[in-house]
């Protein structure tokens, strides 16, 4: 089987209008795929920026995969949240993005976009907080419905992915 | 390629801690160490070590220097786990106790060569306001028990920082 690894950082985000973030992150891979060692989801702690505006994460990502097939290859879908001081959670965005396919260090900056309700919730997403969220997370990475739904952009995502790829070369792929 | 049975690899790392930009705070000192997973072990130089304690230089950038060796060999059979580097900075606060300035972690990097890093540094904050007044009086803040767990990717969401 083949072997891939993805070990990088989540080092921050840029551009979100809401200051303390945090981000809730996750691997989807096909059914060919086997996760080997690693955790493929998790949430990174609540940075408040106090100089500048990125907020840092520098959550680390570890993942080994094993594969038999192409098909599949992971992506990193991401949903970025703001926290007030009440610790109350508000959706700031969503995002996704392939883990490269070629070996080395890859800097990615994933945009995010969140969805728009009709103006009633808008206005009430601007006074009280809150909002329209997706039910069912697998809209992030998917493009099946897309169709259904109007969004507004969020800010961007910074990852700093690394990528190595083993005994590729036995089922005739060149990396 | 050999192909079958688990291969050794070895890592070697060597370089610096270089500088620091901290704009609030100066007379800061820096420790590092490693982080790194089961089928890793370091088979030469050093795991950890503390710098010494440098002020802002008077320029325009008012950089802390600490021009700090880093040197150490890891050997492994599994990418798994790949070291990253764990840097803890401390300083004095108002009333002359040792308080950490910033916690921060970056893998090593994969591809040989010369790599330049910067680091962005965190602390962890209380989420009371009382408890941030008391711990700004007592010169007692939030502190990681043992900094390795900033190289963990488990139990981030209730460290707000």
């Amino acid at each position: 089987m083949a072997e891939v690894h993805v070990i990088g950082q989540i080092m921050g985000a840029t551009g979100f209008s809401e200051s303390s973030l945090f981000c809730k992150w996750g691997v989807h891979t096909g059914a060919a795929w086997k996760l080997l060692s690693g955790i493929r989801e998790g949430q990174t702690q609540v940075d408040t920026p106090q100089v500048g505006d990125m907020a840092y994460w520098s959550h680390p990502i570890d993942l080994h995969f094993a594969t038999k097939g192409l098909q599949g290859w992971p992506r990193l879908h991401l949903q970025v949240w703001s926290q007030d001081s009440f610790g109350r959670c508000q959706l700031a965005g969503y995002g996704f993005c392939y883990v490269p396919s070629s070996p080395g260090t890859h800097q990615l900056a994933c945009p995010t976009w969140r969805p728009l309700g009709s103006w009633r919730e808008q206005l009430a997403r601007a006074f009280v907080g809150g909002g329209p969220q997706l039910l069912h997370g697998d809209t992030i990475y998917s493009g099946a419905d897309r169709y259904r739904l109007h969004t507004a952009a969020g800010g961007t995502v910074h990852l700093e992915i690394g990528l190595l790829l083993r005994h590729f070369d036995r089922y005739g792929v060149e990396c | 390629m050999a192909a079958g049975g688990p291969s050794v690899f070895l890592l070697m790392v060597n370089g610096q801690v270089e500088s620091a930009q901290f704009p609030e705070f100066d007379n800061l000192y820096c420790k590092y160490c490693f982080v790194y997973g089961q089928d890793w072990a370091p088979t030469a130089g050093l795991e950890e070590g503390i710098s010494q304690i440098t002020s802002k230089s008077r320029d325009a950038c008012q950089a802390l220097v600490w021009n700090f060796p880093i040197d150490i060999t890891f050997k492994s059979t599994n990418p798994f786990g790949w070291p990253q580097i764990v840097l803890s900075v401390y300083g004095p606060d108002v009333f002359g106790n040792d308080v950490v300035r910033g916690y921060g972690a970056v893998h090593v990097p994969f591809s040989p060569g010369r790599h330049k890093r910067t680091i962005p540094m965190f602390v962890p904050e209380s989420t009371s306001k009382l408890q941030k007044f008391t711990s700004w009086f007592m010169g007692r803040r939030p502190e990681y028990t043992d900094p390795k767990v900033v190289a963990q990717g488990e139990g981030r969401e209730d460290q707000p920082s």
